[in-house]
């Protein structure tokens, strides 16, 4: 059994710095790692970065992260990257990571992703440069994912996790407003997910949104923005693999 | 047959929610996830956000936005607590 322990859109700024940390201290105790699924920041300044390495800094689990829109904001997300990967934090973008639980190589493959929305109400690669690169940009990121976990599944990795931060379906979106669901996934996600496979899918994203979807293939998906989950975080037990 | 005059922008409600929630996206909370709606005749904000001190500058932005409207506001600090059991998914 692999214990997955996620949350997303914690949005840390100055004065949250220690909020999570005592919950993160029992990580420990019940789960073999962290993800993190992007929103992790409100601005995606470095200042902001730092209260969120600081607070992941040195845990005893492996922590695994994707970024969200809101750390684009500043325009300088491999600056925010950079000072998680100083603290530990492994973040992907359009790639995967392998994380050794026990005896078992749990691979988690890592992208922000984008909107573009769900089948027969998405977003279509045409007309102005704007609308084509908006869908062509939430492509490559589906393209990435599925990328990155038929790699896990090359290197032998018996358990495989799909990390967003914007949602691949519908379904864990329930309670927003049906007309922003373009602005919140894309089902390009959910097609990279069934195509490749994976055992479980976690994004955040849709704050009013619920914590419980399913792919069309199968895939559970789970949406661990905090004010969703109203905890620190969440624990997964798979059993899969 | 008379017509009166287009109200302006600012006295508009739907604009004036419209602005507040640009508001609070651009200014130093970069709040996306608070809702605001106009329901019968009065605006209800609603959301979570990350801590006391962005709900006190939620709460004060939107009284000074929606100055005169009847607002009610139903703004909570998401909770932190580790949680007391996990999800078994086989």
């Amino acid at each position: 059994m692999i214990r997955v322990a996620a949350v997303g859109d914690i949005h840390m700024g100055p004065e949250s710095q220690g909020v999570l940390r005592p919950a993160f201290e029992t990580l420990p105790d019940c789960a073999d790692l962290l993800l993190l699924a992007g929103d992790l920041t409100r601005h995606g300044t470095p200042e902001e970065a730092r209260v969120v390495a600081q607070e992941v800094r040195d845990l005893p689990v492996p922590v695994v992260a994707v970024l969200g829109n809101h750390d684009h904001h500043d325009e300088q997300p491999e600056k925010v990257a950079a000072l998680l990967e100083d603290a530990g934090v492994r973040v992907l973008e359009g790639e995967g990571t392998i994380v050794e639980c026990g005896g078992t190589r749990v691979g988690v493959a890592g992208t922000k992703g984008f909107g573009g929305g769900f089948v027969g109400r998405s977003a279509g690669e045409f007309g102005e440069p704007l609308m084509k690169e908006f869908v062509r940009y939430s492509r490559r990121c589906a393209d990435g994912l599925r990328t990155a976990l038929e790699e896990l599944e090359r290197q032998g990795c018996g358990t495989r996790v799909a990390l967003t931060h914007f949602s691949p379906v519908a379904d864990t979106l329930a309670g927003e407003p049906p007309e922003i669901y373009p602005f919140l996934g894309s089902y390009l996600l959910a097609e990279a997910i069934d195509t490749a496979g994976a055992d479980l899918s976690v994004h955040g994203h849709a704050h009013a949104g619920t914590e419980h979807g399913m792919t069309a293939g199968g895939v559970r998906v789970r949406n661990v923005a905090q004010p969703v989950i109203r905890r620190a975080f969440n624990v997964y037990h798979l059993h899969a693999g | 047959m008379s017509r009166s005059a287009p109200e302006r922008s600012e006295e508009n409600v739907e604009y004036r929610v419209a602005h507040l929630r640009d508001r609070l996206a651009a200014e130093e909370l970069g709040e996306l996830g608070v809702r605001a709606e106009v329901r019968a005749g009065a605006v209800v904000v609603t959301g979570t956000v990350p801590s006391a001190q962005c709900r006190e500058t939620v709460l004060r932005t939107v009284h000074e936005e929606l100055a005169g409207l009847s607002v009610h506001t139903d703004v909570v600090v998401a909770e932190t607590a580790t949680p007391d059991h996990a999800e078994e998914l086989p």
